[in-house]
């Protein structure tokens, strides 16, 4: 953690970041206005000292929607990749460390899956299971289990045979405290990069199904609706779009820096393999 | 020869598992789409059809059999390439005539966007490394690291503000498709290319930039160097050959980006294409449209993967087993 404020880049990032989670919570609370609640007498308002980011064509806050936006946004993202990575993590595990049949069924499962474009299978499954925030989260997770489990797979593979590992089974430890105490930790850290760039494209994914309206559905704000409540009236009043589209790109600035960051001050031996 | 043989039997045997992966990726997309969407017979009638009308339409289009049997036969008509009629956004028009009339502008985007993002990024990739640690190498990456920050959709109003809005150099919505005229296709499709293009061109960039650094210092390009060789000769035999490995990978591994991107894309800039087809048939619930879309991307996403282990093996002979 130290050597990562050492990194510059992994700073920068560590702050944009920490800047967009802290907005992302206080904001709401700091706000005089409600994300949905019309104001007819600030219909556009273009951004000044009352509406630092202008108001919408229902005369709402730019900025107080970009603040629920984003907690939504963030929290559909973060649930989706954290199931993605755990169950990646236990398909990457079992398919590298048992072998066998079941890791043919688990590869073939994640090609699978991983032969589709991102946006389509996102797209497809929005069909399959309908709009709404919970549906969004499974697709952004199997979108996701085939490159943790890929990657855990691989990145155990290297370690299963080291030293310490050896050590473990010739003590008769179980296979689970095998893979959980002595594996898993020792392949954490290219997990945890994986993790901060999934959240990255995990928004971006978010936002695009939302975008075109598969994804979350008005009223309710999210990064991906704002933008497309801004897109009708983009020539008149572009800053509903154009600073609803700059904090998606900041966010993502952030995240991207602090995983270039980690990577960075990450084991040199595992930065080679990634 | 040996390089022929091996180079064969790869070939085939990378067929074979592209077909079954296709074969399973049909089945997968058949029956979840069975199983886990809505009665398209209502979508399609509306939700106050009398029961009659529902079950007129449900035998009509087979979807009272057994859900086997329905893939089964399915299968056999696709494999003739007749994939059914649309049920809602097109009535009656065979798929594989909506398919056929939008997967060229699709691929002509796509392949558009590849090679800006290529060109940009061997470009941009090469003078940062020679120009390393300085002003130029700098505000390369330093733009590669903005340009992965900016998703393609919103990336397309800023063009469409600058290019079309502001310069009016560009259109801003709508297509001409390529066999019409490509110079009329290449002008309206640049700017949506060029929105897919710009995330993956900074992708591109920093493989690029990476593999050749790491080239760069490899006791091949020493020994070489020591010899006497001139330095653009030692930098395009021993070190951009090396580095296009990774960098050729990861292109490969990203056309399922670019191919994604067109979706959004397409719909912003009214170009017809399969990602617009999609979305047109997810929003009026079309479930065969949806579903042959979905596998034409993946057949694509499939036979590019064929293309650029070929294009490894090329590069890479010792991969030839």
């Amino acid at each position: 953690m130290r050597s990562l404020f050492r990194n510059p880049l992994g700073l920068t990032g560590f702050c944009i970041t920490f800047f967009v989670v802290s907005a992302m919570i206080v904001g709401p609370w700091i706000s005089p206005y409600s994300p949905t609640e019309a104001d007819y007498m600030a219909l556009l308002a273009p951004p000044g000292w009352s509406h630092p980011f202008g108001t919408d064509s229902f005369g709402r806050d730019v900025l107080t929607r970009i603040f629920y936006g984003a907690r939504v946004s963030f929290s559909v993202v973060t649930v989706g990749i954290c199931a993605a990575a755990i169950i990646g993590a236990v398909a990457g595990l079992i398919s590298a460390y048992l072998g066998g049949w079941w890791s043919g069924i688990i590869m073939r499962i994640s090609d699978l899956l991983f032969s589709f474009p991102s946006f389509v299978l996102a797209l497809f499954l929005m069909v399959l299971l309908g709009f709404g925030l919970a549906n969004i989260a499974t697709a952004i997770a199997l979108i996701y289990i085939p490159i943790f489990t890929r990657l855990t797979r691989n990145m155990a593979l290297l370690v299963k045979d080291e030293p310490w590992v050896q050590a473990a089974e010739l003590l008769g430890q179980s296979t689970l405290s095998i893979l959980g105490r002595e594996i898993l930790p020792n392949i954490a850290a290219p997990l945890f990069v994986q993790m901060a760039l999934g959240l990255a494209f995990g928004i971006v994914i978010e936002a695009g199904l939302s975008f075109l309206g598969l994804g979350v559905q008005p009223p309710d704000p999210s990064l991906g609706t704002i933008m497309a409540d801004g897109r009708e009236y983009f020539q008149r009043s572009p800053w509903v779009l154009t600073l609803s589209g700059a904090s998606i790109s900041v966010a993502l600035l952030g995240l991207n820096l602090l995983s270039d960051g980690i990577r960075d001050v990450m084991d040199p031996k595992l930065r080679a393999r990634l | 020869m040996v390089f022929a043989v091996g180079m064969t039997r790869q070939l085939l045997g990378r067929l074979g598992g592209v077909f079954i992966l296709a074969l399973l990726g049909s089945a997968s997309v058949f029956f979840a789409m069975r199983m886990g969407a809505g009665d398209p017979a209502i979508a399609a009638l509306g939700d106050f059809a009398t029961p009659e009308a529902i079950a007129a339409f449900r035998t009509k289009w087979g979807i009272d059999q057994p859900v086997v049997l329905q893939y089964w036969k399915w299968l056999l008509n696709a494999l003739q390439g007749d994939f059914g009629t649309s049920m809602t956004i097109a009535a009656n028009v065979p798929i594989a005539k909506l398919i056929a009339s939008r997967l060229p502008n699709t691929m002509f985007i796509g392949l558009l966007a590849l090679t800006i993002a290529v060109l940009i990024s061997l470009f941009a990739g090469t003078l940062s490394v020679l120009r390393h640690g300085q002003l130029v190498d700098t505000v390369a990456t330093s733009l590669a690291i903005l340009g992965i920050s900016m998703p393609d959709f919103w990336l397309s109003y800023v063009l469409i503000y600058i290019f079309a809005l502001g310069l009016g150099i560009f259109p801003s919505y709508g297509f001409v498709t390529p066999p019409e005229s490509f110079s009329a296709a290449l002008y309206c499709g640049f700017l949506p290319a060029l929105a897919v293009a710009a995330p993956m061109a900074a992708a591109f960039t920093r493989i690029l930039r990476t593999a050749l650094l790491e080239t760069l210092h490899r006791e091949h390009v020493r020994v070489a160097r020591s010899f006497g060789f001139r330095a653009s000769f030692i930098f395009i035999h021993y070190v951009m050959r090396n580095a296009l490995i990774p960098y050729v990978t990861v292109v490969g591994l990203q056309i399922r980006y670019i191919l994604g991107g067109t979706v959004v894309v397409e719909r912003i800039f009214g170009v017809p294409g399969i990602g617009a087809l999609m979305v047109d048939a997810a929003f009026a619930r079309d479930y065969p449209v949806v579903q042959a879309c979905a596998l034409t991307f993946l057949i694509g996403v499939l036979s590019v993967n064929l293309i650029v282990d070929f294009v490894c093996a090329a590069l890479n002979p010792r991969e030839i087993t």
